[in-house]
């Protein structure tokens, strides 16, 4: 079996052309598809403004990107079209909000979510950034409002929380533009593959669960392979998930495997 | 244009007849709308989910139980049966009567109509607890196919219903039953909730408003032949047998037990500190989640931030960031103080 | 094909069969598995340099502005600066823009309509209809929206109106609504538009529906000019000339106060019966204190806010305006058919204590509240025949003296009564059709468009109803 990121295709995109099609996003002359996720009140929409040079109106409260904003930008040659996903604590509930995020990430298979994280609210804003993870294993976490953090006396060790998340981790200050050029560059190792993600995967849990998770990924691996969020689909179908469900009846699973192994064989 | 007397007369007594009809809950036209069923389709489905309800818990079905249970007269009953027999679904034999395959078959599809309905209404609608066997007892009877597969992928194809009963599968599995009646504990053991009987609807009112739910942990002191007395939740409870008889409980060995007296969220003062140690199962669906994913589970350690101008909601520190919750949810939320904050 | 239909039942099949034994608390145990993991690895990486941060500036005015001594009359002095500056702000930039707009660039219009032979009904329909309609909605709405909007998103920005919520919420969930519907209703009393999508912020489904249907209870500045135009007349005019201005103030603000009393009322009703169903849940998050960006948020606020909510009322005001003028102006057996509709609707107009300039006037100025008293006006000379005011038909215009305004309405055959039930009614009517259509986009649902739309002109006849009979019977 190849490697997932063989190395005569490191700058080939791994979007999912007709989902992300399906999920309206504007297809034509791009090479990288972004997404970007986070908390509500991280400044998500600052950072998505840093990044495009878009004035979105960016406000304290959750809720304030209704209508899903787009952008794009060009950098080392490239074109990205960037997603601004709604501001969610998380994947799990059924809000409409927390669908639209989920769905997006899943099935349209963005070449890097960039996950904004409030440094001052590391331990929450890690909830939704390990969830993210599971589904996703080409994410740049972007530690926002490094500034608030240093009013309150706090430091982060960034290099350690990278290697905790086996993914790029950029601290900025959006608001100032600090550090926006590191999460570019970031971003592109990571959408071209010269970086490789090892995400964390989730493994505290009780046994039961951990179990139930272990027997049903085994199944599952054996019959979609090349699915690469194995275990968090298995978590899904244990919690009864309506949408995952369906996307196994439909076989539009069975296709997301597959989408990843013809890239490979490109 | 008429005497002004009059006038104002007439507009005074058609605005209190709309109050009389409108007023929430108690006007005219809401209790006309709840009277609006029992057909007798809606009878035979009832009676069908009445006589598994007997098989099921072990009872041998008569005429006499099934007109008590669908507020029916005698006479009608036994129409219903023999109706019912005819195109087999019931058998009779000596002593009652028996559900066929296929009647046990139909009675598990409207036990899982129903029990999805309350799943439904307890997670996804603002409904009070009482309601949720009401509404699902009529909306069961009106639902196609397709609304059942669309309830199930609503409600995150459920397995328990609300009161703590498995929701039978779409091919009609159910797992074996497990619990006691709260009756036959013994003094002094600990026991775990796990099913209250929502009929009759007075006695369901009762345990409700005694606080009790599937989950909660409870210790028998007393078993007299009037009363049962034990400790809910820090408090001390008196129940009648009879009314006890309707909450289902397991024995728990002695590790798993934790009983109270809690202390809620809601009894913290500003600046104190405490550990969580559970969300009550009364706070659910939606609810549930969101405080979930707040980051309010077993463990966190949650400090008061201040309290509202006008006294009500409250802000916590909850991991880094400050959440206010009313009281209503506080009181959900049982805590172990640490100590008082310098 | 079957084949993989066959593995894709039997993997669900397992899953369906695990899932009974893990029971009922995925959820509960997933979200510990991830929160055990967060900590781990916060624990990690975070280091505190110094000693607590509590004691900062950010506890110290968290402490005050929601202390039961300060924090309710903090906040009343907050709004009440907002609409100070807002009120008094607008003043100037307004009368500019009317002057500019209606009195400069229309006759200019006209003349080189005139110039350029253009028949009489073209000049009237657009220059006369339509451009006026527009004008008058431009000039009235932009200048307060431009200064309210931003100092609403400063404080916002800021992280204040949460802390509003939080201490008002205790009032709101009384009659079943959310904290944060004071922020939508007091968005309201700039544009009940904006108030409809201010509702957003609040992610319980019951109370936000709530707050979209209770929010034409909050005066919207299309109303104010009114309600204090005719309370200086009317009432104002019954006590002695010095503190005439008092009293008509005090009208304005109790009927303000009827509409917030008004809008827990209806709250309340309403989740108590119709949204009974709807999903309820609390959660309010008080964000840190942030430093505004000033000159960002006047152009957000102006870009996102003011222009689309301007851009969406003139696109209503244009054929309002046409419609206006094409009914005054077609004749059907030598009256208009304005006159007509008037003829027929003041029967049921007197009976509520209005009459039939009034109904018409509201229900052809739906698109807009600001176009309410110019066609009031127009109507009143239309119908009272009265000579030497006004424009002509179909023209809307404004009068300069309290007097003229006086000797009109006169002619028109109002009276005290018909000056309170008109602020009564202008309260409580259909929302403006931005504020419907805006209803239509948030909801998505028809039917509570129609709840609330229809609910408040209920109301507000129902009211007008009682007060006339009330009145008769007492005078």
């Amino acid at each position: 079996m190849k490697e997932r990121q063989s190395p005569e295709c490191a700058t080939c995109p791994a979007h999912n052309v007709a989902n992300l099609e399906k999920l309206g996003v504007d297809m034509t002359s791009l090479d990288f598809v972004l997404a970007l996720a986070g908390n509500p009140n991280t400044g998500k929409s600052t950072v998505f403004n840093a990044l495009t040079g878009l004035r979105q109106h960016t406000g304290n409260w959750p809720g304030k990107t209704v209508t899903r904003a787009e952008g794009s930008f060009s950098y080392g040659g490239k074109r990205y079209k960037i997603v601004d996903l709604p501001g969610t604590y998380s994947l799990l509930s059924t809000s409409t909000d927390e669908e639209v995020a989920r769905d997006f990430i899943l099935f349209g298979q963005p070449d890097v979510t960039v996950i904004v994280v409030d440094v001052s609210r590391l331990e929450r804003n890690l909830n939704l950034t390990l969830q993210v993870l599971e589904i996703t294993d080409r994410a740049v976490v972007c530690l926002n409002l490094i500034d608030e953090a240093e009013r309150h006396h706090l430091k982060i060790d960034e290099r350690q929380l990278s290697r905790e998340l086996g993914v790029p981790v950029v601290p900025t200050n959006a608001r100032q533009g600090d550090g926006i050029q590191a999460l570019l560059k970031a971003i592109s190792e990571v959408a071209s593959g010269s970086f490789v993600c090892k995400p964390h995967r989730i493994a505290s849990g009780s046994k039961e669960l951990m179990g139930a998770v272990q027997r049903l990924s085994n199944s599952l691996k054996a019959k979609f392979p090349g699915l690469h969020n194995v275990r968090w689909v298995a978590l899904r179908l244990l919690e009864g998930d309506a949408r995952i469900i369906d996307a196994v009846k439909t076989g539009e699973l069975a296709k997301l495997g597959r989408n990843e192994f013809q890239q490979i064989e490109n | 244009m008429t005497a002004p007397a009059f006038s104002l007369m007439s507009t005074i007594v058609g605005t209190v007849t709309l109050l009389v009809c409108f007023w929430p809950q108690t006007g005219l036209f809401w209790k006309w709308r709840r009277g609006l069923t029992s057909t007798r389709r809606v009878l035979m489905e009832d009676a069908l989910k009445n006589l598994y309800d007997e098989e099921y818990n072990g009872i041998t079905s008569t005429i006499n139980g099934l007109s008590g249970a669908l507020g029916i007269n005698r006479n009608e009953a036994a129409r219903l049966l023999v109706r019912l027999e005819e195109i087999r679904l019931v058998h009779a034999h000596a002593y009652g009567f028996q559900l066929t395959q296929d009647g046990r078959k139909e009675a598990l599809r409207m036990i899982r109509i129903h029990r999805l309905w309350e799943r439904y209404l307890a997670d996804e609608t603002g409904l009070e607890q009482t309601e949720w066997h009401k509404r699902a007892e009529k909306l069961e009877h009106s639902v196609t196919a397709q609304q059942v597969e669309a309830l199930v992928a609503y409600t995150g194809n459920p397995t328990y219903d609300p009161h703590g009963d498995p929701i039978p599968t779409a091919s009609g599995k159910l797992p074996p039953k497990k619990g006691k009646p709260l009756t036959d504990l013994e003094v002094n053991d600990v026991a775990k909730i796990i099913h209250i009987e929502d009929e009759p609807g007075a006695v369901f009112a009762q345990l409700v408003a005694e606080g009790l739910h599937p989950g909660l942990q409870i210790r028998l002191l007393e078993k007299a032949v009037r009363h049962l007395t034990f400790i809910a939740a820090g408090e001390e409870i008196k129940l009648a047998p009879v009314v006890a008889a309707n909450v289902t409980v397991v024995v728990l060995p002695v590790e798993d037990q934790s009983l109270g007296p809690f202390e809620t969220l809601a009894s913290l003062d500003i600046d104190e500190v405490a550990e969580v140690l559970s969300i009550s199962r009364n706070c659910r669906g939606q609810q549930r989640r969101r405080i979930l994913d707040l980051g309010v589970i077993p463990g966190t350690v949650i400090s008061v931030a201040m309290r509202s101008a006008s006294g009500d909601p409250t802000a916590y520190n909850i991991r880094g960031a400050t959440i206010a919750l009313r009281k209503t949810q506080a009181e959900l939320i049982r805590i172990h103080r640490i100590e008082r904050a310098a | 094909m079957k084949a993989a239909e066959k593995i894709e039942q039997s993997i669900l099949e397992e899953a369906a069969a695990l899932r009974w034994d893990i029971g009922d608390n995925l959820h509960d145990t997933l979200l510990e598995s991830i929160y055990q993991d967060a900590s781990k690895i916060a624990d990690r990486v975070v280091s505190t340099t110094a000693g607590k941060q509590h004691f900062n500036w950010e506890r110290r005015l968290d402490a005050l502005l929601t202390s039961r001594m300060f924090g309710f009359p903090l906040m009343l002095l907050m709004l009440t600066l907002v609409f100070w500056l807002t009120i008094s702000g607008a003043n100037v930039p307004s009368g500019l823009l009317a002057n500019a707009l209606i009195d400069r660039v229309h006759p200019w219009l006209k003349d080189l309509a005139a110039g350029a032979g253009l028949v009489w009904w073209l000049d009237g329909l657009f220059i006369d209809g339509i451009y006026l309609a527009a004008a008058w909605v431009i000039s009235v709405m932009l200048p307060p929206m431009a200064i309210f909007f931003p100092l609403f998103t400063l404080l916002e920005d800021f992280g204040y109106l949460p802390r509003v919520a939080f201490n008002l919420d205790n009032l709101f969930r009384r009659s079943g609504a959310h904290g944060k519907q004071a922020l939508s209703m007091a968005m309201g009393y700039g544009c009940n538009a904006a108030g409809v999508i201010a509702a957003r912020i609040i992610d319980s489904p019951r109370e936000r529906l709530i707050a979209i249907i209770t929010n034409n209870f909050a005066l919207c500045n299309g109303r104010w000019p009114t309600q204090i135009l005719i309370a200086s007349l009317f009432i104002g005019s019954l006590v002695p000339a010095a503190i005439g201005g008092i009293v008509s103030a005090a009208a304005v603000v109790a009927v303000t106060f009827l509409g917030i009393i008004l809008t827990f009322v209806v709250s309340w009703a309403l989740s108590r019966t119709v949204l009974k169903g709807e999903v309820s849940s609390f959660s309010l998050e008080l964000p840190p204190y942030r430093p505004p960006r000033i000159l960002q948020t006047l152009y957000t606020s102006l870009i996102d806010r003011t222009l689309f909510v301007l851009w969406r009322a003139v696109v209503f005001a244009v054929p309002a305006g046409a419609l206006i003028w094409l009914l005054a102006n077609i004749r059907l057996a030598g009256l208009s058919l304005a006159a007509h509709t008037i003829d027929f609707l003041n029967p049921f107009g007197l009976l509520v204590g209005l009459n039939g300039v009034i109904l018409l006037a509201y229900i052809v100025a739906i698109p807009a509240n600001e176009i309410v008293i110019p066609t009031i006006l127009m109507l009143t000379v239309l119908s009272a025949k009265v000579t030497g005011v006004g424009e002509g038909a179909g023209v809307m215009f404004e009068l300069t003296e309290l007097d003229s305004y006086q000797r009109l309405f006169s002619a028109g055959g109002w009276t005290l009564l018909t000056a309170v039930n008109l602020m009564l009614f202008s309260l409580l009517h259909n929302p403006c059709s931005t504020t419907i259509y805006t209803i239509y986009k948030e909801t998505g649902s028809v039917k509570w468009t129609l709840v609330a739309s229809i609910l408040p002109v209920v109301m507000g006849l129902g009211l007008c109803l009682l007060v006339a009979q009330i009145w008769q019977f007492l005078v």
